[in-house]
């Protein structure tokens, strides 16, 4: 229940810049997703938040107050840790109950939070076991959880809490932290390089990449305008299909010209920076936005089929187009095999355009 | 497979019988000094300097009262009297055990409490004041020897408990320093940050988080310098005097009422090995109980 905000925080591990000045607000009560590669510094700003790394540069606040020098132990929020950090010398049971001794917590109090904990997490077999670093790596992860999730904090900060989980376990646990948000109204601010998770837990997401933050918005606004070519790639599956080609302008006209392949983009006017004639560009469609055998006459183009990967409810083919080969979903089971030539539409309004130098979108 | 199986088995026997015989040689090579110190401690002085040597003999406790009962007497290491000391073995055992055990305690607490911070905290210059301290180590301890007796003569530190203990916890204290800290350094610091975050001060994330999980390094900690401290000679024989002298100094000056009675040298250093042996004994128990590192997925 405690909205927290970031203010330009910088931090350096000696050389290494981890972040080059964060900016975050997130509201109470919400759940926001921080989306990165490896290293992009997820787990550094969960840190600072938790109070464990001290920000080189920047403020930290909660509900408005800055707690920079508010040490970790008062700060009252859990943090999952991705490398676990359970403690090597202490029962799976001393474990979870470690938070709540350390804050005094009663001794029935305890005993029953820890054993309902254990339930959601379906660990409870595991409670008596002496020697943690015995568990599997799955069993770690959920004892490791059941420590972060024992307690009530201001703010829970998860990193890559269920990576290590099976399927199912860990629809279980995003249904888990969903609840948790709702009902106990708590902040969750949670890290992962996963889109799918991200997208399905959060309502905000922060896209970071070397340690800044790319893009703060809505899954569906992140879907829909990338801000440049590193969100638009680094979210979807299949990856977006990227062309690179040159501008063609035809008196008010615009078309995207790359090999054989010529695609109409729409009315100059369309686009607020102006497009030079000649410009080299990148763009960028969905394989969900590639239309086979489309009915329109808008954009097609003859593409053959260079293979066919049936998921269960959807089919990814790939198709070479000429220059490149790129990738279209088709919905349930497609009849096409290798050789097949197909008519493709790709709809100007799914299309894409990026600067092809610095890879920031043109709109 | 089956015919495979039945050669090479005569094989591995025979390369398993090899490692035993190695062993046992080995082993009685390298323990024969010490049967034979404990053997002689149970020979009367005809029977310890027999040729050939006694392997099978009448045992006597003759030596072992008479370390206790009867005075001894002793060369003076400074001005080469021979004295009749006041007490038998006992005092030398009681101060040897009160200088080790206290030199022990005082430099692994200060040593261990020192190391954690330049393990975790890394306190400006670090990498200096490591290598300060290392380099205390450098010069050989006769270096200083008489400096340090004049020293001690002058301030008053001469032929006392403390002036001793103060000394073995200076000469100690780096190697406490050194070892404590690549144990601390091992521990993930993920492990302390946990506790930080679930609500531990610093000090309670130091003993209960930090300390259980170098014990094994605390247990080999002790064990260097109690060998250390407890085999100490060269500054125990400057600084001390009959009321505070060491059994590693008393051995060297006790003398028998006619030429060295050899029964009774060795009836003291079979008692003066006994803790060294026991205290190994039960650490390396302790140690084989193996490193608790590996709770973590790999370091980030």
């Amino acid at each position: 229940m405690t909205r927290v905000e970031i203010r330009g925080v910088k931090k350096s591990f000696n050389s290494l810049q981890a972040l080059r000045g964060i900016s975050l607000e997130v509201e109470s009560g919400s759940f926001t997703a921080l989306l990165g590669p490896t290293g992009a510094g997820k787990t550094t700003v969960l840190k600072c938040i938790a109070g464990v790394e001290r920000p080189d540069e920047g403020e930290i606040l909660f509900d408005g107050e800055v707690v920079n020098d508010v040490p970790p132990w008062r700060r009252n929020v859990a943090l999952f840790f991705q490398t676990y950090a359970l403690y090597p010398h202490m029962s799976v049971y001393d474990n979870i109950a470690y938070p709540l001794r350390e804050r005094k917590v009663g001794r029935e109090e305890i005993e029953a939070r820890v054993r309902q904990v254990a339930e959601r997490l379906r660990i409870t077999h595991l409670l008596d076991r002496k020697d943690p670093a015995t568990l599997s790596g799955g069993e770690m992860q959920r004892v490791a959880l059941a420590r972060t999730l024992v307690r009530n904090p201001r703010v829970f900060l998860l990193d890559e809490p269920i990576s290590n989980l099976d399927a199912k376990l860990r629809e279980e646990m995003r249904l888990e932290f969903k609840r948790i948000q709702r009902e106990l109204k708590q902040t969750i601010i949670y890290a992962t390089p996963d889109f799918v998770e991200a997208f399905s837990l959060a309502q905000k997401v922060a896209v970071i990449r070397d340690g800044e933050i790319v893009q703060y918005d809505t899954p569906s606004n992140l879907m829909r305008n990338p801000k440049n070519k590193f969100v638009a790639t680094f979210i979807g599956s299949p990856t977006i299909n990227m062309l690179r080609g040159r501008i063609r302008r035809l008196e008010n006209k615009l078309f995207f010209l790359c090999g054989e392949i010529r695609l109409f983009l729409g009315d100059a006017g369309l686009y607020s920076s102006g497009i030079e004639d000649g410009a080299e560009v990148e763009i960028g469609f969905r394989p969900q936005s590639v239309a086979i055998e489309p009915s329109g006459e808008d954009n097609v183009l003859r593409a053959r089929v260079m293979s066919s990967e049936f998921m269960g409810h959807e089919t990814i083919l790939t198709l070479d187009i000429g220059p490149s080969e790129i990738r279209a979903v088709v919905m349930g089971a497609a009849r096409y095999s290798y050789g097949d030539e197909v008519r493709i539409g790709i709809g100007r309004g799914s299309l894409l355009l990026f600067d092809a130098e610095r890879g920031e979108v043109i709109r | 497979m089956g015919n495979n199986y039945g050669r090479r088995r005569p094989k591995r026997v025979l390369k398993s019988l090899a490692v035993y015989v190695a062993t046992i040689i080995a082993v009685v090579f390298f323990m024969f000094p010490i049967f034979w110190l404990i053997a002689t401690a149970f020979k009367t002085r005809a029977q310890a300097f027999s040729t050939p040597p006694l392997f099978v003999w009448e045992p006597t406790f003759r030596n072992f009262i008479d370390i206790f009962l009867k005075r001894q007497t002793e060369i003076e290491a400074i001005t080469g009297q021979e004295i009749e000391l006041a007490t038998g073995a006992e005092q030398f055992f009681y101060n040897s055990f009160i200088v080790t055990i206290s030199s022990i305690v005082i430099a692994t607490f200060i040593g261990t409490l020192a190391a954690y911070s330049f393990s975790r905290y890394r306190p400006l210059g670090t990498n200096t004041l490591m290598f300060f301290i290392l380099s205390t180590r450098m010069l050989p301890a006769i270096v200083v020897a008489i400096p340090i007796y004049f020293f001690y003569r002058a301030v008053g530190l001469y032929n006392t408990y403390h002036g001793l203990i103060m000394l073995y916890v200076m000469f100690n204290l780096p190697f406490a320093v050194w070892m404590m800290k690549s144990f601390f350094d091992e521990i993930p610091r993920d492990i302390e940050q946990a506790a930080l975050v679930d609500g531990s001060t610093p000090w309670r994330v130091f003993y209960k988080i930090a300390i259980p999980q170098v014990l094994v390094g605390l247990g080999a900690t002790v064990g260097f310098l109690t060998i250390n401290i407890w085999n100490e000679f060269l500054f125990a024989l400057l600084l001390t005097e009959r009321s505070t002298r060491t059994i590693p100094v008393m051995i060297a000056g006790t003398r028998g009422e006619v030429g060295i009675n050899w029964g009774l040298i060795a009836a003291i250093e079979t008692l003066y090995v006994l803790p060294a042996l026991v205290l190994i004994f039960v650490l390396q128990r302790y140690l084989l109980r193996g490193m608790t590192f590996g709770t973590v997925r790999g370091a980030r």
